[in-house]
């Protein structure tokens, strides 16, 4: 198949999922276009008050860079509360815990990132996004088959069997939990702990096959 | 460092047409390059009309977005209309593309870098601190600044072209004429570009000056 020399896309046309409890909404930008030199995606929050980049640190090492698109937003950026209007810049190195929360209605933000020194890898987390936020809009169906896209891109990766697992679980699957749970404790015994802690198997937990 | 800067503020007039905001250096980002221009008036080509091929350039995937105003882009020769909020992704680095903005106060920021490999800044930006002295028409200091940078890198076309500018805007006509001329042997698109660059006005009556410019072509290279 022959790439197309450009791509056009407005901010409303974007997918929007839902990512937490707190009103982020994930516009996939990179995925949408193709982009493969960097990351790139945008987020926007209904309402003041709402989530609009999630409080993290880097942990892959990448750079980051906001752009207030939109509204207004009041970012923390290390010990430092920002009050960042429409054409702000926020530049994050990896190691500064980063977040924001937006100031007004319809606030968005769009972000850039990639690690220096090294080609740039898209992120795993972007495909079990999509799963889970198709799952959070209620459909099942589209995001059981985004679940298995993701693995199937990387295999080897524990977090793509791990969170198939939260997504049977909380889809009331448990012959399917517990194989995914199983398998990503394979991958890497690191998910046990996770799983311990993790309320999305809340009611597997006394399961005696319950693996964490 | 993190920090936080408005588009508008850390743009700043270096020539005719569009402000650049030097985003990448500005923040001291090694990732990806990224880059803003801001028209303050419609008409303006806020992003002049490159591929990504040129020896200045990065063959870079570039993805313009308009964070504010309005402008047509041109790729290939296909109009598009992008209003705030527009993303125009240019993957192949061969396809010609340049925006005029068609409101006042329009701002598009560039990413870019090239895929599978590390990103290196594209040697066009070489000479971004030194140009940061053009706003203030502080052209002594820009020259000091580029002769130093020149010390890096002694045969860059594009460092030597603009140092060639501040020296033509400070009133040195014999060092301009000697780095244009050197700069154009190095890469010979720079004449074009010098025969349209207000820059060189203050010299442009030389024969000097006429003789290094006898040519045409485009340099290339303007984005992330």
């Amino acid at each position: 198949m022959t790439e197309r020399t450009y791509e056009v896309a407005h901010l409303d046309e974007l997918d929007s999922f839902p990512v937490d409890e707190e009103g982020l909404v994930w516009r996939p930008v990179r995925r949408r276009l193709g982009i493969r030199a960097f990351g790139t995606n945008a987020y926007t929050a209904e309402k003041a008050g709402d989530r609009v980049v999630e409080e993290h640190f880097e942990r892959d090492g990448h750079e980051e860079l906001y752009l207030v698109a939109k509204g207004r937003a009041t970012f923390t950026l290390g010990d430092e509360e920002i009050d960042a209007s429409a054409g702000t810049f926020v530049y994050a190195t990896p190691g500064t815990k980063r977040g924001a929360v937006a100031a007004e209605p319809e606030t968005t933000i769009v972000a850039f990132g990639a690690k220096p020194g090294v080609p740039h890898e898209i992120s795993g987390w972007e495909g079990i996004f999509v799963a889970l936020g198709h799952l959070k809009k209620g459909e099942e169906d589209k995001g059981r088959q985004a679940m298995a896209a993701a693995i199937a891109e990387r295999p080897n990766d524990w977090q793509g069997q791990y969170n198939a697992a939260c997504f049977e679980s909380l889809t009331g699957n448990k012959d399917e939990a517990i194989a995914h749970l199983q398998r990503a404790i394979e991958l890497d015994p690191k998910a046990r702990e996770f799983a311990q802690k993790d309320t999305d198997f809340d009611w597997l937990r006394d399961d005696p096959e319950f693996p964490a | 460092m993190s920090g936080t800067a408005k588009i508008t503020d850390l743009a700043i007039q270096i020539s005719s047409g569009p402000r650049w905001a030097m985003v990448r250096t500005h923040f001291g980002i090694g990732a990806f390059g990224v880059n803003a221009y801001v028209a303050d008036e419609p008409g303006i080509a806020v992003i002049g009309e490159h591929d990504e091929l040129g020896d200045l350039a990065g063959r870079h995937e570039e993805l313009y977005f308009v964070a504010s105003g309005h402008a047509t882009f041109t790729v290939d020769g296909n109009e598009i209309d992008a209003p705030a909020g527009t993303f125009v992704f240019v993957r192949d680095p061969a396809a010609k593309r340049g925006a005029i903005a068609t409101e006042a106060g329009t701002a598009v920021v560039i990413a870019g870098g090239k895929p599978g490999e590390a990103f290196t800044p594209s040697a066009w930006e070489r000479s971004a601190p030194a140009l940061n002295y053009f706003a203030t028409r502080d052209y002594d200091k820009a020259i000091e600044e580029f002769e130093r940078l020149r010390a890096e890198a002694p045969d860059d076309p594009g460092l030597l072209y603009n140092l060639a500018c501040a020296e033509s805007l400070a009133g040195r006509a014999t060092d301009a004429v000697e780095h244009l001329s050197r700069a154009v042997e190095l890469d010979p698109d720079f004449r074009r570009l010098a025969e349209k660059d207000s820059d060189f006005d203050p010299i442009r009556a030389k024969p000097e000056f006429a003789s290094a410019v006898a040519g045409e072509s485009d340099p290339g290279g303007s984005g992330a």
